[in-house]
């Protein structure tokens, strides 16, 4: 129960961390080139999916599971941009960040689907060993969060990317995907992400049933997709500007995963521009604290005085030698996450 | 990254030997960054400028500057014009400003070279002061001489046994080198 509600909640945890690293430098041609790769996986799991129709055999599911995973995140991610782009209620009215957005996407997915494929989904899940489904979904998950890390981070590249293969996938078979939900529906919807973005133990069968459900969903429709353009009156504020996290080239790299919501806290407060030397502060420098009396400065004068005197400017008390409290933080926000995945492999085993 | 192209280039110059690179890097980050330091002083400065104080550099050199503090009303030096000479030296902010009078003045915390003992000055230098700070710091001394560690002990000793005495000495002094 714990490990897998870890499980859950790392991926999201993560995605923000590893799609914002990974956003300067992807190009869109390398979009291009994945989104050629996750068309032929799609297709291969599609088929599969017609095996496992005709075939209903589990073990056929478990050893598919892994690949169908996978396409589902490229699914999801279309998800994400069809329902987005469909002005879904929830999406534009949530304040939440878009960490959150790949559930959202995914559960409006299942709730857009019909309901033939949502009952192999749910059935299948139910009808296996609750022990193999549990690893089923650990797995699953696993799977989210490498691809999250490998070449699937930089949703909105593949977004555009998408867009511009859109006019030579037009014949492609449209799905039902229903862009009028019922009201009941998405509340519903709402509802179950909140509980997901929980994740505690009493709201874990309902989160496990839900992705599940959600990746059993064959495709969703092919046309529709488009990323979203700054001056869009639609896009939600959620969806993070390129154009801002482009002037901050060195911030995810050295935070790493976890570090993202207690770097953001701090910026806010930090000066623009060093009160020793009057540079700017690149975002490192405005990440470090280095005494506690709140005085900051850039790494060049903290070393400077570290050499010389090694009081802190502002209180004037000698700095102490632990002073990169920061980064043992990060580095422990990143050791409870490798954690949580260990935890997640051996409750797969 | 800039900082480092710029000492680099500037740093070439001074030494050929590869050995030696590390420290004349160090010593030409610290006159860049000091003279960017300083001019951003010298614009705050003249933005907003301290009461009865003003401040600016001699000639060219931007490292040597001439302040002048307006002696504050209520005091022995009231109405004086007093001329004080700062020299920033090429490690500064790290570094404090050397301060020195450069017109006489009756003070138990100035010496006859025109020394000031003011402790932000020597110890409690700290890289956060401004020049700003410094001469407001030196006009607060015209108000409150600070007696406990005087550079004139003879001075401060008259300041605690006869005020009116060593007022009306300051008074004279500043109504002969200040006016």
């Amino acid at each position: 129960m714990v490990s897998d509600s870890i499980t859950h909640n790392a991926p999201i945890a993560s995605a923000p961390n590893s799609r914002d690293f990974s956003k300067k430098k992807r190009t869109n041609r390398s979009a291009k080139l994945k989104q050629c790769k996750l068309d032929v996986r799609r297709e291969q799991w599609l088929s599969q999916v017609g095996a496992v129709k005709s075939k209903c055999c589990k073990e056929d599911q478990n050893g598919a599971r892994k690949e169908r995973a996978r396409s589902l995140e490229n699914l999801r991610r279309r998800d994400e941009d069809n329902s987005n782009d469909s002005g879904s209620m929830h999406h534009d009215s949530d304040s939440e960040s878009p960490s959150n957005s790949p559930t959202n996407s995914l559960l409006c997915g299942n709730s857009g689907t019909n309901p033939g494929t949502n009952f192999i989904g749910s059935s299948s899940s139910s009808s296996s060993v609750s022990g193999s489904s549990g690893g089923g979904c650990c797995s699953g998950s696993i799977t989210e969060e490498e691809e999250e890390d490998g070449c699937l981070d930089d949703w909105e590249a593949v977004a555009d990317a998408l867009a511009a293969d859109d006019d030579n996938n037009k014949q492609e078979p449209e799905h039902d995907r229903s862009c009028s939900q019922s009201p009941s529906e998405s509340q519903l919807s709402v509802q179950s992400d909140s509980l997901h973005e929980l994740a505690n133990g009493l709201s874990l069968d309902s989160v496990k049933s839900m992705p599940d459900g959600a990746r059993m969903v064959p495709s969703v429709s092919e046309n529709n997709r488009r990323a979203w353009r700054p001056d869009d009156a639609f896009r939600p504020q959620s969806l993070p500007n390129l154009a801002k996290q482009r002037s901050f080239p060195a911030a995810d790299r050295h935070f790493g995963q976890g570090g993202v919501p207690w770097a953001c806290n701090n910026v806010l407060a930090a000066p623009s521009s060093c009160p020793i030397c009057y540079e700017d502060l690149d975002y490192t420098d405005s990440s470090f604290l280095p005494c506690l009396c709140g005085f900051r400065l850039c790494l060049f004068c903290h070393k400077r005085i570290l050499e010389e005197d090694g009081r802190c400017p502002g209180c004037r008390k000698p700095y102490e030698h632990d002073q990169v409290e920061s980064e043992a933080i990060v580095q422990g926000g990143s050791m409870t996450f490798r954690l949580a995945r260990s935890c997640s492999m051996i409750a797969r085993s | 990254m800039v900082r480092v192209v710029v000492d680099m280039n500037s740093g070439g110059g001074g030494s050929g030997v590869g050995g030696t690179s590390t420290s004349s890097w160090v010593s030409t980050t610290s006159v860049s960054a000091s003279g960017k330091r300083i001019q951003r002083e010298m614009a705050e400065l003249n933005m907003d400028p301290p009461q009865d104080c003003s401040a600016g550099p001699k000639g060219d050199n931007l490292y040597n500057w001439v302040a002048t503090i307006i002696g504050p009303a209520g005091t022995p030096y009231q109405g004086g014009i007093f001329f004080l000479d700062i020299t920033f030296p090429t490690d500064y902010p790290f570094k404090p400003p050397k301060v020195a009078f450069l017109t006489r003045i009756y003070h138990c915390n100035v010496d006859s070279a025109g020394n000031v003992n003011l402790d932000i000055l020597k110890d409690s230098w700290s890289p956060a002061l401004t020049i700003t700070k410094v001469l407001l710091a030196v006009r607060s001394m015209f108000t409150n001489p600070s007696l406990h560690n005087p550079i004139v002990p003879g001075i401060a000793h008259l300041y605690l046994e006869d005020k009116a005495k060593h007022d009306q000495l300051a008074a004279e002094w500043t109504l002969r080198f200040a006016k």
